[in-house]
């Protein structure tokens, strides 16, 4: 097995930091408004979970494709998305069918807020990290 | 009342097989974006880490588009049935 780019591991773990921080957020508000039950907090793992596992599955695709040609490149990353999202879809339908759908969906939306984020803590940080 | 079941669920399957046409779009837009990052990369081997980051930043980006669309899917998949015929079946019962 292929070892993990530290690109990815850095950005993944990133992600997976912004995930746990929002969801805890998210879990404050369902306490607030007092809707909290235990099936919020078991779709929110669920969806949390997918949506880790799907950025890490894509930067791993990414390394994969990286050394291709551009053709095989392109439709490894084609084939890559559509198995990813049927992924999200199952584990989703899981959440939404047995626990909280509010609490299953939201957190898809997680690394997209994650990199709304980053242009802001980066500026903070001083400017733009250096590559590699 | 079967006939309006019957159709309800039937457009309900059909809007979420729509609504996933909107799926096909991030997976065209990220092969796109990672074949172009293989031609720079090949270009510029040294600032291969830059290009990763920013393409799978990118294309987590991309992704969301496909989000909505599975979202809107799921809703009309396993919630919009149910609470539609409980509608169809209250506004029956009020009419009589």
């Amino acid at each position: 097995m292929k070892k993990l780019d530290p690109t990815v591991k850095k950005e993944t773990l990133y992600i997976a930091l912004w995930t746990v921080i929002l969801s805890a957020v998210m879990q404050s508000v369902f306490l607030i408004i007092g809707l909290w039950k235990p099936q919020v907090l078991f779709g929110n793992l669920v969806s949390a979970a997918a949506a880790v596992l799907n950025f890490l599955l894509m930067g791993v695709t990414v390394q994969n494709a990286v050394g291709k040609d551009e053709k095989d490149a392109s439709q490894l990353m084609r084939f890559s998305q559509s198995m990813r999202m049927l992924m999200q879809l199952a584990l989703c339908a899981v959440g939404v069918f047995f626990f909280d759908p509010v609490a299953s969906i939201l957190p898809l939306f997680f690394p997209r807020a994650a990199i709304i984020f980053r242009p802001m803590f980066d500026k903070r940080m001083g400017g733009e990290e250096k590559s590699e | 009342m079967e006939l309006a079941i019957g159709i309800i669920l039937g457009c309900c399957a059909l809007g979420a097989g729509m609504a996933m046409i909107a799926g096909i779009g991030p997976g065209i837009g990220e092969g796109n974006a990672v074949a172009k990052a293989c031609e720079a990369i090949g270009r510029q081997p040294e600032s291969r880490g830059a290009v990763t980051t920013t393409m799978l930043m990118g294309c987590a980006v991309a992704e969301t588009t496909g989000l909505y669309a599975l979202v809107i899917a799921i809703l009309l998949i396993f919630l919009a049935p149910g609470r539609l015929v409980n509608i169809l079946v209250e506004t029956m019962n009020t009419l009589g």
